[in-house]
């Protein structure tokens, strides 16, 4: 995980406007860097790195809206904040809706302009965090064989071993030495760890899937 | 002796003469000094007593004989004797009577009348000359000729029976022209009075060395006074409006000083009603400038000035709707605009203030700073300039439009609207309808503003029978009417009078505009918008067009 200092990237294509609220936030201690269109943005963007997103909401060629859609295609999105000379209802209500972080007039109050910005960086700091303990669960998650994934779906769903191996056609024995190796592999101690785990993970409900029910 | 008693009364007749001569000159000429007349008349008054106490005569103490001359060429008596001294009192009266008359002819000679001076006065003058000298002189017995004063008194009657016919003539020559200059002057009299009563103008005159106000009736009918009331200045300022007081006060101090004014003011009538007078007069003034008399003429100018004042109104509401309608399409491209170099303003200048706490700051990007706030400001300012030469008004296109094409396009617009509605559109449009001067683009305008309104209240009626329908038809020789009536259930009453009101509405959805802009356009064509409920239940809007007025109204 990269520890550089979060960076407040401003895509606006008023290059009067980008000069003047890059001042401000560095001003305030924020790093900038500035973007007259969102394709050079999405273009120059290092992956990874931690920060937010000011963007004008009226842009040629791509607004403010594609880019909110095509930055959450991304694996690490980036909290988004819409800037607009004069907001519309129906872009305000599509933009949050698809989970900006604000959406605020270029001559919003300072202070709400500020917050809006430490707010997105907490959020993006939150989101990061989540994701890189995501990403080292599934790390965990991966040295697992396929039976013991199979197991760990039939255990997370609380069942218990005879209906286990019975599910899977293999003796009682085998399902129990393959959940010791499970929760070695893992490194948890309880069912209630191991089922908090495969959430935070995000891998359950959906593998879990792929074993149809009866079967 | 016979010829001294003829000689003795002769001096009667000249006492006459000479005396009605006095008063023929102070009459026909009008001049002479009155103590010079009353002398001469003393003297030969006192000549004439003299002429009855001493001798035989004023002339001769005693005739003694009577002696033949030959005078113009005829042999006549002549009397011989002692003369009277005394005939030097009526020879110095004749002298006083000719001073006299020198006088009253040097007068008169001045004042102009030069042709009468010298024909009255010069006869006069002459004739009193000669006799005056001659008698003493044939007296004496200096020269040989009869007294003879009668001779040259017939010439001065000739000379002043002419001057009198001629006076008489004159007169009565002016007398036939002031009889006709009286029916003149009764005739302009009844035209002014004609034209007085059809102008509706009321007539007042102050007199201020009396301090009487006159007026005519209508005068009074116009400031609400009675027929007999006494007009008093202070009771005319109690109708002036308050608003207006020191105006009129100030139209008074106008006839003062610049001699003439012209005003318009309200008037409150003892009912409470207001009422525009429109007053303009002249003062007149004596010898010495001060004004003496004011004279003028009012009248009632309330429906103009209502007039003036609709019109004003209407077009403030025109501007209003043009501007809110446009202010609608626009409202936000300007905001956004606008907000832009507003916005990079405000954060520039939130960052310069920053940078100013910081114990050194850079100020070279302090003056960066501001040349972009600068060149925004200027920015904000050139959008503003933008918007307001997009806002300038558009004027009507106005061609010769057939109303029957504009009906028949506007109902193939809303031709898909009908069917999807399930509404019965009606069309009737009279054959051969005259043309009428318009902007077609506005006027269907109109219609499918009054088809959509028609449509909408069918839906919001839900009765079974919906139809709208169209009509347009001559009313009259120089108006087209056109009606757009629907089976709704009508306007309700208390809606009726605001539904032209701008912003008014009675659609979750609706802006209040249609009906004011379409009235506005219909006004622009001289024509006029109104609604009305028919009585079989419905509402009708109907406006009209005219054939040929407005035609030429830009």
């Amino acid at each position: 995980m990269n520890e550089t200092a979060p960076i407040v990237h401003v895509v606006d294509d008023d290059a009067s406007f980008l000069t003047a609220i890059s001042r401000l936030l560095r001003a305030n201690g924020f790093s900038v860097k500035t973007y007259s269109s969102a394709h050079e943005f999405l273009a120059q963007r290092e992956a990874d790195t931690p920060g937010c997103v000011l963007a004008d909401l009226r842009m040629p060629q791509m607004s403010g809206l594609d880019l909110q859609t095509a930055l959450a295609q991304t694996p690490n999105p980036l909290p988004i904040l819409f800037l607009t000379g004069h907001g519309d209802i129906p872009s305000t209500v599509r933009a949050m809706r698809d989970g900006a972080e604000d959406f605020l007039e270029k001559t919003a109050p300072k202070k709400k302009l500020l917050d809006a910005v430490t707010r997105a960086l907490a959020r993006d700091s939150r989101e990061r965090e989540a994701r890189a303990r995501r990403c080292e669960l599934r790390a965990r998650l991966d040295t697992l064989t396929e039976r013991e994934f199979e197991v760990l779906a039939h255990v997370v769903r609380g069942q218990l071993n005879k209906q286990i191996a019975g599910d899977l056609g293999i003796h009682e024995r085998t399902v129990k030495l393959h959940r010791t190796a499970i929760t070695t592999k893992l490194k948890v101690q309880s069912v209630a760890e191991l089922t908090r785990l495969t959430q935070e993970a995000g891998i359950f409900p959906g593998p879990v899937r792929t074993f149809p029910k009866g079967q | 002796m016979e010829f001294a008693t003829v000689l003795k009364w002769g001096h009667v007749a000249v006492w006459l003469i000479v005396v009605s001569l006095i008063v023929f000159v102070q009459l026909c000429l009008g001049a002479g000094r009155l103590w010079l007349a009353w002398t001469a008349c003393g003297l030969r008054t006192f000549a004439l007593l003299l002429n009855f106490l001493t001798g035989q005569n004023l002339n001769y103490r005693e005739i003694t004989h009577l002696v033949p001359v030959r005078f113009l060429g005829e042999s006549v008596a002549a009397a011989k004797g002692v003369p009277n001294p005394w005939m030097l009192v009526g020879q110095l009266s004749l002298v006083v009577w000719l001073v006299f008359t020198i006088d009253a002819i040097i007068t008169t000679w001045r004042r102009g009348d030069r042709e009468r001076a010298l024909a009255v006065g010069g006869s006069i003058v002459f004739f009193a000359l000669v006799s005056s000298i001659q008698a003493p002189l044939v007296l004496w017995g200096i020269i040989q000729m009869p007294l003879s004063a009668s001779l040259f008194f017939t010439g001065l009657v000739t000379v002043m029976g002419y001057e009198l016919s001629s006076e008489s003539v004159r007169a009565s020559q002016l007398d036939r022209k002031l009889q006709e200059s009286e029916a003149g002057l009764h005739e302009i009299e009844e035209r002014m009075r004609l034209a007085v009563e059809s102008a509706d103008f009321g007539i007042w005159i102050r007199d201020l060395v009396q301090d009487e106000i006159w007026a005519t009736d209508k005068w009074r009918a116009l400031f609400g006074f009675s027929d007999t009331e006494r007009l008093k200045l202070d009771k005319i300022l109690e109708r002036i409006h308050a608003e207006d007081q020191d105006k009129f006060r100030s139209v008074l101090e106008a006839a003062r000083s610049e001699g003439s004014y012209e005003a318009e003011f309200r008037v409150v009538l003892p009912t409470g009603k207001v009422r525009w007078i429109g007053s303009h007069g002249r003062g007149e003034f004596d010898g010495t400038g001060k004004l003496i008399l004011v004279r003028g003429v009012s009248h009632d100018i309330t429906a103009r000035r209502q007039a003036e004042e609709e019109t004003q109104n209407s077009r403030r509401e025109i501007a209003h709707i043009g501007r809110v309608s446009l202010m609608g399409q626009l409202a936000s491209a300007l905001a956004h605009e606008i907000n832009q170099p507003l916005g990079a303003i405000l954060r520039n200048a939130e960052a310069a203030e920053l940078y100013l706490q910081n114990g050194s700051p850079d100020l070279e990007e302090i003056r960066a700073i501001f040349a972009d706030i600068r060149k925004d400001g200027q920015r904000a300012g050139s959008v503003i300039d933008r918007m307001r030469a997009l806002l300038k008004r558009q004027n009507l296109d106005k061609r010769l439009i057939d109303v029957s094409q504009i009906v028949g396009e506007v109902v193939v617009l809303v031709h898909s609207d009908v069917t999807a509605r399930h509404v019965k559109f009606e069309v009737a449009v009279a054959d051969r309808l005259p043309p009428v001067c318009g902007d077609a683009v506005h006027l269907q305008q109109v219609l499918l503003n009054l088809f959509g309104n028609a449509m909408d209240a069918l839906d919001e009626a839900k009765t079974g029978d919906r139809r709208v329908s169209v009509t347009a038809s001559l009313d009259g020789p120089q108006t087209i009417e056109i009606a757009v009536s629907d089976s709704g259930c009508g306007i309700p009453a208390d809606k009726l009078q605001h539904i032209f009101d701008p912003f008014f509405t009675t659609k979750p959805k609706g802006m209040g505009m249609g009906l004011p802009i379409s009235r506005t356009i219909i006004g622009a064509h001289g024509g006029r918008l109104w609604a009305e409920n028919r009585p079989d239940g419905g509402a009708s809007f109907r406006f009209t067009l005219p054939i040929t007025e407005g035609s030429t109204a830009k």
